[in-house]
């Protein structure tokens, strides 16, 4: 019986229940004149009861008012909660489309390639990304950058923000036949700022900042994402006790897991790609050891395929695996049939030498 | 360190960059080398990687208004001897039309010889040291070590555990160059050599780092030394090619270049391979008695 989890006396309890009233729905549209009177109750404290209930059914709400354990969810709850979301665009089309609408919030997904495939640009095009307004199909929030490797650069930042305010007008104009009142009010200079950015240098500040950020993100609640480039770099160094590195690193990923769920955010980790020893070959494989593979709830792979960079969705228990291209541009990720840097800088590909190192 | 964030809107917008002392190439790299950052300089041998190197350790004493950093530098070599001889050369040609220096600068570039990664690592206290408190007219803001592939060419056998301790002081190395670059806003300069590469043409192309699918100099494949590894400890890679070219083929191309141009033979290039910040491209250059130049074309 739902009544008799109000936090109220147990004389107005009894009221409530022999007047008939044993559900949270049926006081929900309610008057407080209506309740007063069912109940032989004065006017004010039917107010007080109906105040209780609604905040009750509010408090319940989100939970799923059908769960026994407090907490807990029905899936068709999550499903529908899912749904509600905006998934965070990658800018590009077709890595969104595999991704199945963009980067999920409330997940950890892990992004790995080789040095030079855009790892950082991704990471820059998500910082700028999560801050698309409702209004414009994004999430409006603020973005967390954990740089480890130094490799962010603000210049790049503010390039990559540019382009979004031009793509969010040029939507506006479409949409609203532009329509000069609702111009778009971000300016590249609000992007950078939304971006907290921490530098770190070594695992113990990683773990430090990992640590806070519960508390950091508490008193920042419109944080939507929190990218940490990369998770790898200072657990590659000197690290005598593996089975030490694998405890930090799966408490970290503990935390973050955390950290999306409870803060309804996404959580981006890059990593790195090393070599490994499989049946006498040496193959290809994201660096930090097995273990840790089991950590993020996605797994993608970027990689090179001929001269066309390509994401691959390795791990994840709601996408099938499927690849698709993407390119970096001087406006940040793009789909890949866009594929062009502006030729401002001397590109030289008309020496027959030029042409012959692309050729491979 | 920090756990409170930094507002990216008190930085400066771009990064603060150390002019290569020619305006082409600065071009290129939309103003130079970048401090707060780790630069490797990959080529084979003869390619120029050290002439660029001295002339940033000259050109990085320059005023912040001529693209310069006002700093002086931490040369660290590997290979014995130091080019002195070629710094005094450069910095004489250097010295002159830049009246902004007032006393030598070859007073200003601070030279210290490393013969293994463990004897690198243990000075790093000592440098860090040295950079707190400067005993230096200018301030140090730059640190080139040329090469860092030498330091791991020999103590090191092709048994998984020995490249396992190479790639963990690779990252040990990198993780503090990283910091001490971040704590004092250097620029860091690494060069690397190439090794040949072996293998299918396509064979490890899902491992390419960067933006070329294969690497040419001096009409071989190649590939930089110390592995994908080493590749994953740096922020920016740059490639210098040399390439021999037969004089007079070309008539049309002789005829836009001077003379001092003409007299050699070789053609020299060289490529963003990756940069958080750059987009691919490439410039030609040449080596002169002056030091290294851009060639705009």
């Amino acid at each position: 019986m739902e009544v008799g989890r109000l936090p109220i006396s147990a004389s107005q309890r009894g009221k409530l229940i022999s007047a008939g009233y044993t559900t949270l729905s049926s006081l929900s549209s309610l008057s407080p004149s209506d309740l007063a009177r069912d109940l032989n109750i004065p006017d004010g404290e039917a107010v007080e009861i109906l105040k209780v209930a609604s905040l009750t059914n509010r408090l319940d709400k989100p939970d799923g008012s059908h769960a026994i354990v407090n907490g807990a969810q029905t899936a068709w709850d999550m499903l529908h909660e899912e749904q509600l979301f905006p998934r965070l665009t990658t800018s590009c089309a077709d890595m969104d489309g595999i991704l199945g609408g963009g980067i999920n919030c409330k997940e950890v997904t892990e992004i790995g390639g080789v040095p030079g495939i855009g790892k950082t640009q991704l990471g820059i095009q998500l910082a700028v990304n999560v801050q698309i307004p409702v209004d414009y199909g994004g999430l409006g929030g603020k973005a967390i950058y954990i740089d480890t490797e130094g490799s962010f650069m603000v210049e790049r930042a503010l390039q990559i923000a540019e382009a979004c305010v031009v793509d969010m007008s040029e939507y506006n104009d479409l949409l609203r036949k532009g329509n000069r009142s609702c111009q778009v009010k971000v300016q590249p200079n609000d992007i950078l700022e939304n971006i907290f950015y921490f530098r770190i240098c070594s695992y113990t500040e990683q773990m430090a900042l990992i640590n806070y950020l519960d508390k950091f993100i508490s008193e920042h609640k419109d944080v939507k994402i929190v990218i940490v480039d990369s998770v790898t770099f200072h657990f590659r160094q000197d690290f005598e006790d593996l089975a030490l590195r694998t405890r930090l690193l799966s408490g970290m990923a503990l935390k973050l897991m955390n950290l999306a769920r409870n803060y309804n955010l996404a959580v981006v980790i890059f990593n790195q790609v090393t070599t490994k020893y499989i049946e006498g070959s040496f193959q290809l494989a994201l660096a930090l050891g097995d273990s840790w593979s089991h950590s993020c709830t996605n797994r993608v792979i970027l990689y090179w395929n001929g001269d066309e960079r390509y994401a691959y969705i390795d791990k994840s228990p709601s996408l099938r695996s499927a690849s698709a291209p993407f390119a970096v541009t001087s406006k940040g990720i793009r789909n890949s049939a866009s594929n062009s840097w502006p030729s401002g800088i001397s590109i030289e590909n008309t020496s027959p030498r030029s042409s012959s190192i692309r050729s491979g | 360190m920090g756990l409170t964030p930094e507002n990216l809107l008190r930085r400066p917008i771009t990064t603060q960059k150390c002019t290569l002392g020619c305006p082409v190439l600065d071009r290129c790299l939309a103003g130079g080398i970048p401090c707060n950052s780790v630069t490797e300089l990959v080529a084979e041998s003869g390619c120029g990687k050290t002439q660029l190197c001295l002339q940033l350790a000259l050109s990085a004493q320059l005023p912040l208004s001529h693209g310069g950093l006002s700093a002086s530098s931490l040369y660290i070599h590997t290979e014995l001897p130091f080019p002195y001889r070629r710094l005094q050369q450069l910095s004489r040609t250097f010295h002159h039309p830049h009246s902004v220096l007032r006393c030598n600068p070859c007073d200003s570039i601070f030279v210290h010889a490393v013969h293994n990664a463990d004897q690198l690592l243990d000075i790093m206290p000592h440098i860090e040291s040295f950079l707190a408190e400067p005993k230096t007219q200018l301030p140090i803001k730059l640190i080139v070590i040329d090469s860092i592939a030498a330091l791991f060419r020999s103590e090191f056998d092709n048994t998984p555990s020995d490249l396992k301790r190479r790639s963990s002081l690779f990252f040990k190395i990198s993780g503090k160059l990283k910091s001490l670059a971040k704590r004092f806003s250097l620029a860091v300069v690494v060069t690397n050599q190439v090794v040949d590469f072996i293998g299918e043409n396509d064979g490890i192309n899902g491992m390419r780092p960067g933006n070329l699918s294969s690497l040419y100099s001096s009409g071989r494949r190649v590939c930089p030394a110390l592995g994908l590894a080493w590749s994953n400890c740096v922020n920016s890679r740059l490639f210098l090619s040399r390439n021999e070219e037969v004089i007079g083929e070309d008539k049309a191309l002789a005829d836009t270049c001077d003379r001092d141009y003409l007299c050699r033979q070789t053609r020299r290039q060289l490529y963003v391979v990756f940069a958080p910040h750059l987009p691919e491209s490439s410039c030609e250059f040449v080596i002169s008695k002056e030091g290294v130049f851009g060639v705009e074309r």
